[in-house]
């Protein structure tokens, strides 16, 4: 058996940094309070202080940090992009995550010792691909967009020699991330420039005779009856009417939860299970680190007796909307 | 500026895309023809091979043939097509546009077009993708005039700029097919149900506003794009080509109000009324492009400049 692999927690603020490292997570991740990465929610993420405190923190306790900077500069500014990849080498940062071609090509040239992981939103999903941005940008690892199965993931081991890492738990993007325009086409807003999808400031609830409606923009995403409970409005979660019935078209609200498959996730080769959820509390970070940790250790004491306990999952399931999980895409027939 | 047919993004089988395609090419002014299956790999489109017949037979139209490849690449059986085309693409000399960064690793090196689904974002981008080949790029379609013009403005080099003019908006692809969960049926076991939406599958609010085009694993806009009365804007930020998206009915005759309107036989506004009619009086949106929500329609007097 290869190395253990990873749990790699997300960290919004200072104090999630800390609950990711005191619950038992091998890595962090987060960005910088601005529009450099695709959590840019308001009043979230790190000052260049908090940055040093954070990856001072996660060193002392062995653990990796791993900066975010994942949007696309627009030609107007792109100066602060720039500056934050040589900030992040000066923070001594264990990684840098990041899409755009640009910021590739300046990084690996600039700063050739900085490992690069290929972020989800440039959607990296097969070998030509992956081995393009190796060859040109020496990227030592790719997150992979939510769209592969498990066996895919496996055959795809075989295809490079860059590092994979797998969303395992949090919320599911259904489409090939940082090529979806859904958000945008309602709000104008655009995650890949401004770091934001379904964005607080365009989102309305309205409530009337029992019924609430949830906005996005002018567009109406759900409207639900007495007793259901209202999700956060995003396109791809909402209740549409097509073919001749409403339901939720794309996916129903929930959350990606890949213990039930566990072991074949560690064994089809990937090296880091990622945990989304920047935009989440200190006590989601704390809560899913810990059981994530307790289920990668778990497996590894004995990988045939593996099972997921019930208690992990209703523990997780409390932690998201609709207090539902699915394997999303890593099982083929959810396609 | 040129026109160019893009890539069909609906199942209408071979045979009709054929006849489609040879239509196109010696009945009507289109300068370039996007050919190739860009959203699933499952449908029974053009084979790379077929696909170097068709483009031989088009070729005493005079017109340009490209090759279009998949938007979202995902096993090894689509990498195995991706190669194939390239092959194919180069045994004639046609170019390949890339939709999906797997399609730029197969093409470097040799002339192509960064297809839509390429996030090419800022001026250093672009000059990155001229570097491994790319001679055109069509971009993103969610930026607006403004952002668009800047990146033509700074870049510096030689690549010429396509932006998707009309028709509706590919707006985003998925490992999941929406059409066949429509139909409670699984992709593996897809029965091709959209090969029953010509034009996609209308997806309406709870409020019935259509809002959505549900095609495969591609969602859509339900409006068309139309940025037919924004012509003179377009040549005057250098738009090389204005990229018109094929749909089941009138094709023919939107390129010709398109090229009546860029060759200055027709105004802005009557061009823009002409298809109007052709779209059945059915309202457009042309937001992204005003720097607006994308589904918005933003009425001339209110434009940005």
């Amino acid at each position: 058996m290869g190395k253990k692999v990873e749990v790699l927690a997300p960290a919004g603020n200072l104090p999630s940094l800390r609950a990711a490292v005191d619950h038992g997570a091998d890595a962090v991740y987060f960005g910088f309070r601005n529009a450099t990465n695709a959590r840019n929610f308001e009043g979230l993420n790190f000052s260049l202080s908090d940055a040093e405190a954070g990856i001072d923190y996660a060193h002392r306790h062995g653990v990796k940090a791993n900066v975010v900077l994942n949007t696309f500069p627009q030609a107007d500014d792109p100066g602060l992009w720039y500056r934050t990849v040589d900030q992040t080498v000066t923070l001594g940062a264990d990684a840098i995550i990041m899409a755009n071609l640009a910021l590739l090509d300046y990084c690996h040239k600039t700063h050739p010792k900085l490992p690069i992981h290929l972020s989800v939103q440039a959607s990296a999903s097969n070998a030509p691909a992956i081995n393009f941005y190796r060859r040109h940008f020496g990227i030592d690892r790719v997150i992979l967009p939510r769209v592969l199965t498990v066996g895919e993931i496996r055959s795809l081991r075989g295809r490079t020699d860059v590092d994979l890492e797998v969303f395992a738990f949090g919320g599911l993007c259904v489409m090939a991330e940082g090529r979806c325009y859904l958000s945008s086409f309602a709000t104008g807003v655009s995650p890949n420039v401004e770091g934001v999808c379904s964005p607080a400031r365009a989102v309305h609830f309205e409530n009337s005779g029992g019924r609430l409606k949830t906005r996005l923009g002018e567009v109406l995403i759900a409207e639900y009856g007495p007793g259901e409970d209202a999700a956060y409005p995003t396109i791809c979660k909402g209740r549409f009417d097509a073919n001749g019935q409403v339901y939720h078209t794309m996916e129903e609200p929930g959350s990606l939860n890949i213990l039930e498959m566990l072991p074949e996730v560690i064994e089809s080769g990937v090296v880091s299970l990622k945990i989304e959820g920047r935009q989440r509390t200190k006590s989601y970070v704390a809560t899913v680190t810990r059981i994530l940790r307790e289920a990668v250790d778990s497996y590894y004491e004995a990988p045939t007796l593996f099972r997921a306990k019930g208690k992990w999952i209703r523990e997780l399931n409390a932690t998201s909307e609709g207090a539902t999980h699915t394997l999303g895409t890593y099982e083929q027939r959810w396609q | 500026m040129r026109i160019s047919l893009g890539p069909c993004q609906f199942d209408w089988g071979k045979n009709a895309l054929k006849d489609f395609y040879r239509r196109m090419a010696f009945e009507t002014p289109v300068d370039i023809l996007y050919i190739g299956e860009v959203v699933c790999s499952k449908r029974q489109s053009l084979t790379p091979e077929e696909m170097v017949d068709l483009a031989r037979e088009l070729g005493p139209s005079g017109k340009e043939v490209v090759f279009s490849t998949l938007g979202l690449v995902m096993n090894a059986g689509e990498e195995d097509l991706l190669y194939r085309m390239a092959v194919a693409a180069r045994s004639g000399g046609w170019w390949l546009e890339a939709n999906d960064m797997g399609g730029i690793a197969v093409g470097e090196g040799r002339p192509m077009v960064a297809g839509p689904h390429i996030t090419t974002y800022n001026p250093e981008t672009v000059v990155f993708l001229q570097r491994v080949g790319v001679r055109r790029v069509v971009f993103p379609v969610e930026l607006s005039a403004l952002a668009m013009g800047d990146m033509i403005r700074r870049h510096g080099g030689e690549v010429e700029t396509e932006i998707f003019a009309y028709g509706k908006l590919p707006l985003t692809f998925s490992a999941r097919c929406y059409t066949a969960r429509a139909f409670r049926y699984s992709k593996a076991n897809c029965q091709f149900k959209c090969g029953d939406f010509a034009d996609g599958m209308t997806m309406r609010t709870q409020e019935g506003v259509p809002f959505l085009a549900i095609n495969g694993t591609q969602t859509m806009s339900h409006r068309v794009y139309n940025l037919v009365d924004e012509t003179d804007r377009l040549e005057a930020m250098g738009v090389g080509v204005v990229r018109l998206s094929p749909q089941s009915l009138g094709m023919a005759e939107i390129v010709a109000v398109w090229k009546d309107r860029l060759q200055r036989r027709m105004s802005g506004g009557e061009a823009f009324r002409r298809l109007l009619e052709l779209n059945g009086g059915e309202p457009f949106c042309n937001g992204y492009f005003n720097g607006r929500p994308g589904l918005e329609f933003v009425e001339p007097e209110v434009r940005p400049q």
